[in-house]
């Protein structure tokens, strides 16, 4: 045992996620949902900005909100939905795109430093939006039974093997892709705010509780890992947002086409 | 397959590994499932590891059906 260590360190948990209102009394209104509409706000701002003077040789705004936008419009929407049908669903993959994408990285702004999407109810409500608009949009193109084949019934299956397939299919494209969906986002936000957190209270106790020199040192050190995770959490939160767009927008697709 | 000819050039690859993803899970959640109910319904003991791995060969057949035509 080291000398001069006092109290034990205890790590950050699930209950470092339970903020305490903004206001007493007013118990809704947390971090989450004053970030969530914070980041609204800076949307509406951002694309109003870049393209309310719409010219041929573009402002610097105008020209950041065109590359987002032609991004999530060519690089998502096109790419896997067809370039006959995209356009109708483009509005809603760029602003989940850019909701989910600030709600993220808002993890990694000074000041705010909390990932909206680590509770998960955001994430349910995200994926749940994204499963009832593809669905809705099946069934609307294929008609409720069409759309129930469609989505049940693998295309190049023996017909033997049919009645062992079709309930995977079920499962797979109706339950667990919204559950997926929502796990994967909430679970990344999750662990990447409690690793962060560990490395740098971690550090800090090192360095200021322990009242060691050698410890302090070790502190030091676990700091400057906090940091590159840092960096690495920004790397995971923009992927994040990429592979929940991506995948909203592929469901959507398949859900569309003809033939799987 | 003939008439099984994607489209698109198939250029939103990015996901298609997640999707895999949700098929795996659900192939073995499915039959795992089933088998953990026969194993409660007839008091036996095997069924349930039997579902898991029916489950994730199943997964993997009709993964091969549905992807693995595509070139």
């Amino acid at each position: 045992m080291i000398a001069g260590v006092p109290t034990e360190f205890t790590p950050p948990g699930p209950e470092s996620f339970d903020l305490p209102p903004i206001i007493d009394g007013v118990s809704w209104f947390t971090k989450p949902v004053l970030v969530s509409a914070l980041s609204v706000v800076v949307i509406i701002w951002f694309f109003w900005g870049a393209s309310r003077k719409s010219a041929i040789v573009p402002s610097k705004l105008q020209f950041a909100g065109e590359l987002g936008y032609n991004f999530v419009r060519n690089s998502i929407a096109r790419d896997a939905i067809g370039s006959a049908e995209h356009m109708k669903y483009v509005p809603y993959l760029c602003g989940l795109f850019f909701f989910i994408l600030l709600n993220n990285v808002a993890a990694t702004i000074p000041l705010i430093q909390f990932p909206t999407f680590s509770h998960i109810g955001w994430a349910y409500v995200a994926a749940i939006m994204s499963w009832v608009i593809y669905n809705t949009v099946g069934i609307r193109k294929h008609g409720a039974w069409g759309y129930f084949k469609h989505q049940t019934m693998p295309a190049g299956v023996p017909v033997w093997l049919m009645p062992l397939m079709i309930p995977i299919e079920f499962i797979s494209n109706i339950v667990v892709r919204p559950i997926s969906l929502s796990l994967r986002l909430f679970a990344n936000m999750f662990a990447g705010h409690i690793l962060l957190g560990v490395f740098v209270l971690g550090g800090e106790y090192l360095v200021f509780e322990t009242g060691n020199i050698a410890l302090a040192g070790v502190g030091i050190v676990t700091w400057l890992m906090g940091l590159a995770i840092a960096g690495l959490e920004l790397f995971v939160q923009v992927i994040q947002t990429y592979i929940f767009v991506v995948l909203t927008a592929q469901y959507i697709g398949s859900a569309i086409s003809e033939e799987h | 397959m003939s008439e099984h000819e994607d489209p698109k050039p198939s250029p939103g690859n990015s996901g298609d590994g997640w999707r895999v993803l949700s098929y795996l899970i659900g192939g073995v959640v499915l039959y795992g499932g089933i088998g953990f109910g026969l194993d409660r319904l007839l008091g036996t003991q095997f069924l349930l590891p039997v579902g898991i791995v029916l489950g994730a060969g199943l997964t993997v057949l009709l993964l091969h059906f549905r992807y693995g035509s595509r070139s």
